[in-house]
């Protein structure tokens, strides 16, 4: 059954995916949700595919309203969710019925939050991915009225004795604080700051308020270039750590332009750039080193914790008949009963 | 690109957990940037598991994957492995094509062409003779939107960036910076000296790959006269037949 999402107050909200993989060698960022985890959890956490299109409501309050039963989930920042004026919890899937708003408030602790359906939504795609690229002006970036298609309903689910939460998948989910630590590893030109790269290590950096999915501009002790010499345009990867000014340290996210020409310092891993995407303007953030082995396995590990989620929440929605036949779901007895 | 006789230096330096930053550093420039962007070609074609794909500029490459699926160790080997095919087999040729691109220099739509005509020591006209004396050879896409980077004109002097960067430069602005020269395809800040703008559209983002040049190919510059840019209304830069 295919119907919609009214979208009533925007905040500042997209859709996107997890990015334009193939961008870079056109010139073109990765972009796409810049907290990968809390991402690819709400997918998980709606049935749907890591990587299918859906919501990235950015700090401020958002409402729609659906038009058919769905099935959400939101993780990312904590806030107030309210479903039909119903407090429901993150990191769930929940239930909406036909008519009733959804709304996200008061995202604190973090900046970023993500609402999947189930069946995800439609959207525009450039070379594979629906997310938004500000400098070629692509995407869907929602607004008051913005009618999102979704093409799979789902019925209600309600726990019916006391109205508990039906679902407690047990996801541990991700710390929000206003104290981080960032984990990265020696950048290819480390060596260019000499002595002063350990100032990256023994500082503690404050989030300025210009900074955005392209970059965290950060205030603090500076590490200093010892060289001057010109360095050609290379490809800077997502992470990197730059120190383009003497007024502040600039760490690359996923709309980073592809190429720059200035010494890349350290580089952020891949499980912190997550971290990096929940920080607040005025949040304080430490650097601590890692290597690139620890990194990978790090990364490893949350991906093993979703795989698990993954057949917990398979499990539980075969059960239920969820993204098998629309309508109703009824419970099934479970084999040997 | 002209087959490599000598295999070229190659190093490669981590750049996170998801991407390694390939350098060759052969003293002949030529060959380093034939070299990166034969490998580039190569790891497209090879397309191995996990890896996103490769930007390759001048003397570098950066090769982009995702640790979830493949390793920063696997990804190394299997960038050496591509140099050996490549010192073995030469890197492919392609034909270049040409792209004639008209500009209208100075004014409204290159307020830097002053500035930096008073930094080289030129007239306006020099500088603008030098710009469009050469054939400018696109050595790779960078940001914005895949601009093209090319070697810039024969100035006496490296031309220095802006010190306080404008915070939009409008698509087909012409810029200089150092001994570069580029075209923007995109309305996108920028520090360069911006001289002229072409009327062309360079950006096409309903067609993929959304530019229509690629690394190699060949730009010429002629100038306009301002009154003639509407003319170009809604033009799209391509090749020359």
């Amino acid at each position: 059954m295919n119907g919609s999402l009214i979208i009533h107050q925007p905040g500042n909200s997209v859709v996107t995916d997890l990015g334009r993989f193939r961008g870079p060698r056109f010139g073109l960022p990765v972009n796409g949700a810049l907290d990968q985890f809390s991402a690819r959890a709400a997918n998980i956490l709606a049935a749907n595919a890591d990587n299918a299109p859906l919501l990235e409501v950015t700090a401020l309050d958002f409402r729609m309203r659906a038009t058919t039963d769905v099935l959400i989930a939101v993780t990312g920042a904590p806030l107030h969710l309210t479903v039909g004026g119903r407090e429901c919890p993150q990191w769930e899937p929940v239930s909406v019925r036909a008519g009733e708003t959804v709304a996200l408030r008061r995202i604190t602790g973090g900046l970023r939050a993500y609402v999947a359906v189930h069946g995800s939504v439609e959207a525009p795609v450039l070379l594979g991915s629906c997310a938004p690229d500000t400098v070629v002006g692509f995407g869907l970036r929602l607004s008051e009225g913005t009618e999102l298609k979704t093409s799979r309903s789902v019925g209600p689910i309600r726990q019916p004795y006391f109205d508990l939460p039906l679902f407690r998948l047990g996801l541990t989910r991700p710390e929000f604080s206003s104290r981080v630590v960032v984990e990265v590893t020696d950048g290819p030109d480390v060596d260019e700051f000499g002595d002063t790269a350990d100032l990256l290590y023994n500082t503690e950096y404050t989030v300025s308020g210009r900074s955005n999915h392209i970059g965290l501009r950060l205030g603090g002790a500076l590490p200093e270039r010892q060289s001057t010499a010109e360095v050609l345009s290379r490809g800077v990867p997502v992470g990197a750590i730059e120190v383009p000014s003497r007024e502040e340290l600039l760490v690359l996210h996923r709309g980073r332009g592809v190429t720059a020409g200035y010494p890349v310092l350290a580089v952020v891993t891949s499980r912190s750039l997550d971290v990096l995407a929940q920080a607040r303007p005025g949040h304080t953030i430490t650097f601590r080193k890692t290597t690139v082995p620890e990194a990978t396995a790090q990364h490893r590990a949350a991906l093993r914790e979703l795989e698990t989620l993954r057949s917990t929440v398979s499990t539980v929605f075969s059960l239920l008949g969820i993204g098998r036949q629309p309508g109703w779901p009824e419970l099934v007895p479970a084999a040997g009963s | 690109m002209a087959a490599t006789p000598t295999p070229t230096p190659v190093e490669v330096y981590e750049s996170g957990d998801a991407a390694l930053r390939v350098v060759a550093s052969s003293p002949d420039t030529e060959a380093n940037w034939t070299t990166v962007h034969a490998l580039a070609e190569w790891l497209e074609e090879a397309g191995a598991d996990g890896v996103h794909g490769a930007v390759p500029t001048y003397d570098s490459l950066l090769v982009e994957f995702d640790p979830g699926v493949t390793s920063a160790r696997q990804v190394r080997a299997f960038v050496l492995m591509g140099l050996r095919q490549l010192d073995f087999v030469g890197a492919p040729s392609r034909a270049p094509r040409t792209f004639e691109v008209p500009v209208v220099y100075g004014g409204e739509y290159g307020p830097d062409l002053e500035r930096v005509a008073a930094h080289e020591q030129l007239s306006i006209q020099e500088v603008i003779a030098l710009h469009t004396a050469k054939s400018y050879v696109i050595r790779c896409l960078g940001a914005p939107a895949g601009s093209p980077m090319m070697d810039g004109p024969d100035f006496p002097l490296p031309v220095p960036r802006l010190k306080d960067p404008r915070l939009s430069v409008p698509a087909g602005a012409v810029s200089v910076a150092g001994r570069q020269a580029v075209i923007a395809p995109a309305a996108a800040p920028g520090g360069w000296c911006v001289i002229g703008q072409t009327p062309l559209a360079v950006l096409d983002a309903a067609s993929e790959p959304l530019v229509p040049y690629v690394p190699g190919d060949v730009v010429r510059f002629h100038q306009i006269q301002p009154e003639e840019f509407a003319s170009f209304a809604g033009l799209k830069l391509e090749a020359a037949r």
